[in-house]
């Protein structure tokens, strides 16, 4: 199995399961994750790190849907110009969105993926779950 | 309009090919028609000489007006409003016949259910609701306007109210000026363009009222912060709304939030991170060594909201959980279900699922909901321009009220109604069941648990009396099970859709003065009357409030919530029982409670389970099907925690921790 062993370490690693955190609707309907660590996540990953990447995102998502004067004024030039302005320009939800993939992609390749996890953007799935997909892992003395 | 990232397949397609329909597009066509036909005319006939003669602003001024209310119309008409995308397979990994119907969320302290969709595959977020024209779900679901052909929602409502504003002052604009030049020309009406000022001037009467009517609604829903699917289905009539935050900042959402992202059509980037064997490990700590041998591996992909429900589902029940954790207002945010299912032994897991995605019409069915929109719509505000033309979608998802909410509920509810007394579990099935600690309603609820969710326990003897179809379904499989109270009570439920619908509307309907008349007769929901009247005696009625007038209060931070036994303030709606059964039933209208109001209603309802009992009948009797223990419980819900339970309109029941 030894040549086999050396093909599996070049391929992307098998699927074994996913988890999904759900959203947490405690403050209402604004975009807010549930920071409870998942009961599958406990062997693969340190709970503290997993609270703070969904901390961050949560911090991140309150920025992009604040109420703030910047959305005001986005909506009031999107009126004055008939909402032409969308076309050229980005709003503030989708500017932070983007923020958000920066900061995912940047998590997988630093954290999640080096423990076999990968974490998907939740826009992905409507907000609604952050979908973590765990790994198999075939390397010795795995579980 | 806005700028997005069209890609073909994109991520959760929301509903494949559906058939055309040219019938969908009369509507919008005779609006567009409507709107730049008259407005063209107008400015072509009518403003040359308004120009000439007042001044030259005037047509700029309508033009811009004119452009405002097009530009708004077209982006109501246009744009997604927020559907949410299928989710994928393996997103739902939980068994389709073991799954509860309905979640159970607290929303800042309201128990606020979850509908499980079984088209789109996944628990319906608060405020999300399926809207069965599109066959998508929406979120902040508003409802289907016929007029722009479209769901409004979250993403698409702030246009579709500033649509509704500028429309109306666009009206009034043209109505004035088309007046003044029909003044100005009182010698001259036989000209062409008296004639045209003339047909534009009636064309812009005609639809000012109704159109007016409409804005006004709307006006008022935006400060309250609620959505017309949420007005009509009268979810929050009879408490708080947790969605709202005030009317200042009610209204700043709608209008100035920033606009939301679609959540279809967005350009996917495949995952760029190559994720390969060996792993790093975290080192475990010595409770992560325990926690993994007491783990049942079961669905390992269930996030840990799910785990509950999954042990459910095995041989052993795990055992009930303590009291304190079914209260809502502990931080066991998602797991009040969990908890409830905890509770019970396992009942075979025919109890509790949800209708196989096999069924996807059911959930919204047009035909069930078609019938009660017409009503509800002919209650709700007269102007039928945009919203309620009896659009099925409009109801598309009132969970809360609709049958299968009721039928799942149930079971749970089933054994929980007669003791749940206010509990609230009563009320919509489970949605309250968390709050319920009473060591009695423990043991009925055991025997409800499964019925949190599927309902469909309920109660097999009403499984015909279920309008949905998976909820007909699940009942069908449950008839088996013994749950004797739920099977009347949530029976009784499920068929009152209609009646909560109207109660709904009616709700909508400028006030009328109930009182005088509505003792001799039924106002609006006759149906509702009927329903529950019969069952609930007076004697019954005092009886249950009895025990749980005190307890009940409005906590301070909760200045609307009404305690649903408590004397409502509210008399004018629920008048006509109240007075009847001398005693004022909960602040839900009656037409809505059979849903799953407050224990006062759950007696009824079983009564109106066997004719042959008499009307009232005391919670005694109830107990021919029902455990008594589960009466008595009734009164004596109130936790110690102070939990209020609020039952909403359309059988939503709110549980407020104070």
């Amino acid at each position: 199995m030894a040549e086999t062993h050396s093909l599996q370490d070049l391929r992307q690693a098998a699927v074994a399961s996913k988890v999904f955190v759900q959203r947490d609707y405690t403050s209402g309907t604004i975009c807010k994750f549930q920071t409870k660590f998942p009961a599958e996540l406990e062997s693969r990953i340190d709970k503290q790190q997993f609270e703070e990447t969904m901390q961050t995102l949560n911090n991140l998502y309150a920025e992009a849907e604040k109420l703030g004067g910047r959305s005001y004024l986005e909506g009031c030039l999107a009126c004055l110009t008939a909402y032409t302005i969308f076309l050229c320009m980005e709003t503030h939800y989708e500017k932070v969105l983007k923020k958000i993939a920066k900061y995912i992609q940047e998590q997988n390749e630093k954290i999640y993926a080096p423990l076999g996890l990968l974490l998907t953007d939740p826009i992905e799935r409507g907000l609604r779950v952050v979908e973590i997909t765990i790994f198999e892992d075939r390397s010795i003395g795995s579980r | 309009m806005p700028v997005g990232l069209s890609v073909g397949g994109a991520l959760g397609d929301p509903s494949p090919s559906r058939p055309f329909r040219p019938s969908r597009y009369v509507p919008v066509s005779a609006a567009t028609a409507f709107l730049v036909g008259a407005t063209t005319l107008f400015l072509c006939f009518t403003c040359p000489w308004l120009s000439d003669r007042f001044s030259s602003s005037i047509p700029l001024y309508n033009a811009v007006v004119f452009l405002f209310t097009l530009a708004n119309f077209c982006m109501a008409t246009f744009m997604d409003p927020g559907i949410f995308p299928r989710a994928e397979e393996d997103e739902d990994k939980e068994d389709d016949f073991r799954a509860p119907l309905y979640k159970t969320v607290e929303v800042r302290g309201i128990q606020v259910r979850m509908k499980w969709c079984s088209t789109c595959r996944f628990y319906r977020p608060p405020r999300c609701s399926h809207c069965s024209v599109c066959d998508n779900c929406v979120e902040e679901f508003d409802h289907h306007c016929p007029w722009v052909n479209n769901c409004i929602g979250r993403r698409n409502y702030r246009y579709f109210f500033l649509f509704l504003l500028s429309l109306t002052i666009h009206i009034m604009d043209v109505f004035g000026f088309s007046l003044l030049y029909i003044l100005h020309h009182t010698k001259q009406l036989d000209q062409i363009h008296s004639g045209v000022t003339m047909a534009v001037m009636c064309v812009a009467g005609l639809f000012f009222v109704p159109v007016a009517g409409l804005t006004g609604f709307h006006v008022v829903l935006v400060a309250r912060g609620r959505t017309t699917n949420e007005q009509v289905t009268g979810k929050f009539r009879g408490g708080v709304n947790p969605f709202t935050h005030g009317c200042l900042k009610n209204i700043a959402h709608v209008l100035c939030s920033s606009q939301a992202p679609r959540y279809l059509g967005r350009l996917r980037k495949p995952h760029s991170v190559q994720v390969q064997p060996p792993f790093l490990r975290p080192p475990l700590s010595e409770a992560q060594l325990a926690a993994k041998v007491l783990d049942n591996g079961v669905q390992q992909s269930k996030s840990s909201l799910e785990i509950m429900e999954s042990q459910s589902t095995d041989a052993d029940p795990p055992p009930p959980p303590k009291p304190e954790h079914r209260y809502p207002g502990l931080p066991h945010t998602q797991n009040e279900e969990c908890s409830l299912l905890t509770e019970a032994p396992p009942t075979p897991s025919l109890y509790k699922y949800r209708p196989a995605y096999s069924s996807p019409g059911k959930n919204h069915t047009a035909s069930t909901h078609s019938s009660k929109m017409s009503r509800g719509n002919s209650m709700t505000e007269s102007p039928s321009v945009p919203v309620t033309t009896g659009q099925p979608s409009y109801r598309s998802d009132p969970s809360l009220s609709s049958r299968g909410g009721a039928g799942c509920r149930g079971g749970g509810e089933g054994g929980r109604a007669g003791s749940v007394g206010l509990g609230g579990a009563s009320a919509f099935g489970g949605r309250s069941y968390p709050s319920f600690t009473d060591t009695l309603l423990q043991s009925a609820a055991a025997s409800c648990s499964s019925s949190l969710r599927s309902a469909q326990t309920a109660h097999n003897a009403l499984g015909p009396l279920i309008s949905e179809g998976t909820t007909s379904t699940s009942y069908k499989s449950l008839a088996n099970q013994t749950r004797n109270g739920s099977l009347s009570y949530e029976s009784l439920l499920t068929p009152s859709e209609s009646p909560e619908f109207e109660s709904a509307a009616h709700e909508l309907s400028p006030p009328r003065p109930h009182p005088p008349h509505s003792l001799s007769t039924a106002p609006g929901p006759p149906p509702i009357l009927g329903y529950t009247s019969p069952f609930l005696s007076a004697q019954q009625r005092e009886g249950s409030l009895q025990a749980c007038p005190a307890p009940l209060r409005p906590s301070p931070n909760r200045a609307f919530l009404r305690p649903t036994s408590s004397p409502p303030s509210r008399a004018p709606p629920l008048s006509p029982r109240a007075r009847s059964l001398g005693s004022p039933p909960p602040g839900p209208a009656p037409g809505h409670t059979p849903l799953g109001k407050s224990l006062s209603y759950g007696g009824g309802a079983e009564l109106q389970h066997r004719p042959s009992t008499s009307g009232g009948g005391t919670p005694m009797q109830n107990s021919t099907f029902k455990q008594n223990v589960a009466n008595h419980n009734t009164h004596s819900h109130k936790p110690a925690g102070g939990v209020k339970k609020v039952t909403g309109v359309g059988g939503t029941t709110y549980e407020i921790s104070v």
